[in-house]
């Protein structure tokens, strides 16, 4: 007894001196990763000058910060990136980037978590911010420019060839107002398209119904199928503590398509109120399918309860329970996986209401911020504003490049390929608004608000208000 | 000889009441278990109940209306009109038996009898996406498709038993350290210091998280596992403490001076007499602390991240669901994974478990 006791404690001291070795290890990981001091290359320019007034002059004079990667300087650097995707997505990015690390010799260590709007807070406030963050809601990330946290992209980035490179309003979308003034507070990497419906293709060509092309086309549509005896559509908003978001894509499309889109813009930013009848309009359009029983799968009670990524999966029972789906280009990954995309289903673009407004296209994406300002995170920073950066992913399918380097070839189906010029093409290109708005309205009231207009505890203006609420927290 | 019968009867009503109650206990966890072994799309068109013998209806043949027969209107069904509200849901034909809408398109009805079914779709597809990792298709530069295959849980499995171990020894020794001392030795401020470990058992850990990170940060402990060591140690240690003092005070002080007489010192007696008498609610505390490092995601959320090397189980199966949630089959099996080794402390060290229960009862 007395031995066996006696082995018991030097086997729980044996345990602790091992820990401590291995923490040890641990340790040094650490260490190397934040080993090299910040900047011993010449930033040059300072915010406050312009860096496009001479662009020559600074493309020329001195090497870009990717270039002096790709000529092997960094070698052997860490930069950590922090992002919300994880599981399939995380492997095809890690995929994309090998290349470039290889060449490099920087070691680009991304981390995805599924709580990263809570987590990268925490680590900012923590002072453990990671050199670069993904960012799928620039929302967030303007209350961290705000604050003083992230690094101007404009002070090393040559601009002409970010302008050359993306769409203006892309552009426009990463400026945001800092203590001083307003600065570039990312660079856009991967983006999704919005304005699509969804449909099984090859039961549709045999069912006899055609795309349609106008507003009134797609509700005729929706009525030709109610007689046929399915409803037409597949809609669910259930998304956990998320349940609503897209609810307010649908608001957000018809938007764009009943008032102009400098209206849209002063919504997202607050100045027009979702009780003014400009928006309530676009919600009483959105009700003529969704407020239908016969329009419905399960009828309307069913769309607060039915969980956005399984809502679709009717549309391939055989025969389908329902025809049209309105979501981003990313659902595809909830659809069976047999399924051939272009043959048994395609999407169509949601069509326009008033021709007056042209063809405008939502779309969504993922910005990268910087928050530590070092030469290798400088260079990986570079190398996410070309398309090269995207293009075994936009190969394996499920992201659109916003670059304008990104090659239509690299897609590999016609699916794909059409939401990349759908975006190219569109008169007006507007992001998702409620990731542009401030939380407590865009993931907050909002989703809220027309959850319960949805469900039927509130009316119309009771909802509006509801949403309008927001504002003022 | 009369009473026997009764005490039977009465142990009976207690064991049946006590059946009843496991029973109700028990059933989220088999419909979960049950679950964890069917196909996704099984699981969305039917509860996992639906796999005991049941009574539903049972197509027997179908019924075909003229292809233009208007929805809106009432439908005529072998002599009966019916609308189509009571067809979708299912309406009674006079003979008994049901109609109910088999495909609304080609105006098909399906007439159904009730009878004896049962679901016997089964697959261990959700364990080997667990298990093995999942297959991702992947294009490279050069256009061909090849495919990777992702992580299983093994090596979270393993983090997690790295975390958790010293995770579980550490605050537990530290704990009976001190609650000795509270409990036998006299030392200047003791009442005081003890009501400050007291009191830190009503902070909630969630107020520390950032100061502490803060320091972790200075110190660069962010993401090693002795970071997430020290943060459970110490975020487990008042409870640890306060539970240890309620035993060991207890002990018959003679046993302590008689030891002392025959010259042990204090370390002595720790080792040879408190360590060896406190086992079992040194026992019964380890499979709390143990069980909440285990099942804990907020605290490795913060201190050490979701780097592969270092992830652990809990987050591993957050993630496993994908970006947006599609995977989200697989939580069912992962969910069991997970559970073995809890289940296994807590049958291992089970019969110190009750009395671990009563161990801050009996003296407030």
């Amino acid at each position: 007894m007395k031995n066996m006791r006696k082995t018991g404690f030097l086997l729980t001291a044996i345990i602790l001196v091992l820990s401590v070795m291995l923490a040890a290890c641990g340790k040094n990981n650490d260490k190397n990763a934040s080993s090299n001091p910040p900047s011993s290359v010449e930033p040059s320019v300072s915010p406050s000058s312009e860096p496009s007034s001479e662009p020559s002059e600074s493309a020329s004079t001195d090497m870009s910060a990717l270039d002096e990667a790709l000529a092997g300087k960094y070698k052997g650097t860490k930069v950590t990136m922090f992002g919300p995707f994880t599981d399939a997505d995380q492997v095809k990015f890690e995929v994309a980037i090998k290349d470039f690390e290889d060449k490099t010799g920087i070691d680009i260590q991304y981390e995805g978590s599924k709580e990263f709007e809570a987590t990268v807070s925490i680590r900012v406030d923590g002072g453990n911010a990671p050199d670069i963050a993904d960012f799928p809601q620039p929302g967030l990330l303007n209350t961290f420019v705000k604050s003083g946290k992230v690094i101007d992209v404009s002070t090393f980035m040559d601009m002409d060839r970010l302008k050359g490179n993306y769409n203006k309003s892309w552009l426009d979308m990463a400026t945001m107002k800092g203590p001083s003034g307003d600065i570039m507070a990312g660079i856009w990497a991967r983006s999704s398209v919005k304005s699509l419906v969804w449909y099984p293709k090859k039961a549709f060509e045999e069912a006899g119904y055609t795309v349609p092309k106008t507003w009134d086309e797609l509700m005729a549509l929706t009525e030709q199928i109610a007689k046929d005896g399915d409803p037409a559509w597949a809609i669910g908003i259930e998304s956990g503590a998320a349940t609503g978001w897209p609810a307010t894509d649908w608001v957000e499309d018809i938007m764009l398509r009943t008032t102009s889109p400098e209206n849209y813009d002063k919504w997202v930013n607050g100045e027009l109120p979702f009780t003014d009848d400009i928006v309530k309009n676009a919600v009483k359009k959105m009700s003529e399918i969704w407020m239908n029983k016969d329009y419905v799968y399960g009828g309307t009670k069913s769309i607060v309860t039915t969980s956005f990524g399984d809502s679709s999966t009717v549309l391939f029972d055989n025969p389908p329970k329902a025809w049209l789906h309105r979501q981003a280009s990313f659902i595809t990954s909830f659809f069976p996986q047999n399924l051939k995309s272009g043959e048994d289903y395609d999407w169509f673009y949601f069509p326009s209401i008033d021709p007056q407004y042209g063809n405008p296209v939502l779309v969504a994406g993922d910005i990268y911020a910087m928050f530590n300002d070092r030469p290798e995170v400088r260079a990986v920073m570079e190398f996410f504003t070309t398309g090269e950066s995207l293009k075994t992913w936009i190969q394996s399918g499920g992201v659109i490049a916003p670059m304008n380097d990104a090659k239509p070839e690299w897609y590999t189906s016609d699916v794909e390929r059409r939401m990349a010029e759908l975006a190219k093409n569109a008169t007006t290109l507007r992001f998702d608004g409620s990731d542009l708005m401030p939380g407590s309205v865009g993931a907050g009231t909002f989703w809220k608000g027309m959850t319960d207009y949805v469900s039927g505890t509130v009316d119309l203006d009771g909802a509006m208000k509801e949403i309008q609420a927001g504002w003022k927290q | 000889m009369r009473r026997r019968p009764r005490r039977t009867r009465s142990k009976t009503t207690v064991n049946i009441v006590l059946a009843v109650i496991c029973l109700i206990w028990l059933i989220p966890t088999v419909g979960l278990f049950i679950s964890s072994f069917r196909p996704a799309t099984e699981i969305l068109k039917s509860g996992w109940w639906t796999v005991f013998p049941h009574k539903e209806n049972v197509a027997t043949h179908t019924i075909t209306l003229p292809k233009d027969t208007d929805l809106r209107q009432p439908i005529e069904v072998d002599g009966t009109m019916y609308t189509d509200d009571q067809l979708r849901s299912g309406a009674k034909a006079p003979d008994g038996s049901v109609f109910v809408w088999e495909n609304r398109r080609a105006r098909t009805i399906s007439v159904q009898q009730s009878g004896w079914t049962m679901n016997t779709n089964f697959t261990t597809e959700n364990y080997e996406g667990v298990l093995t990792g999942k297959q991702y298709q992947i294009t490279d530069t050069d256009g061909s498709v090849k495919t990777k295959k992702g992580n299983g849980l093994s090596r979270a499995f393993l983090n997690t038993v790295t975390v958790s171990i010293p995770a579980t020894i550490i605050p537990i020794l530290i704990a009976t350290f001190a609650a000795y001392a509270f409990a036998w030795l006299r030392f200047p401020l003791r009442k005081t210091m003890f009501v400050i470990v007291i009191m830190l058992l009503v902070v909630p850990l969630q107020v520390a998280m950032i100061p502490v990170l803060k320091d972790y940060t200075a110190l660069g402990l962010n993401g090693t596992f002795l970071g997430v060591w020290i943060a459970h140690a110490g975020f487990g240690l008042p409870l640890a403490t306060y539970f240890m003092y309620s035993y060991i005070s207890q002990l018959p002080k003679d046993l302590f001076e008689s030891a002392f007489m025959d010259g042990a010192s204090n370390f002595t007696i720790f080792t040879r007499l408190i360590l060896p008498l406190a086992v079992p609610s040194i026992a019964s505390i380890s499979i709390f602390q143990f069980l909440w490092v285990w099942n804990d995601y907020l605290v490795s959320l913060v201190f050490i991240g979701n780097q592969p090397n270092v992830q652990v189980l809990s987050m591993k199966i957050a993630d496993m669901v994908g970006t947006r949630g599609n995977d989200w089959h697989l939580l069912t099996a992962a969910a069991f994974i997970s559970m073995l080794m809890p289940l296994a402390v807590f049958f291992g060290l089970q019969k110190y478990f009750v009395r671990g229960l009563l161990g801050g009862s009996v003296k407030g």
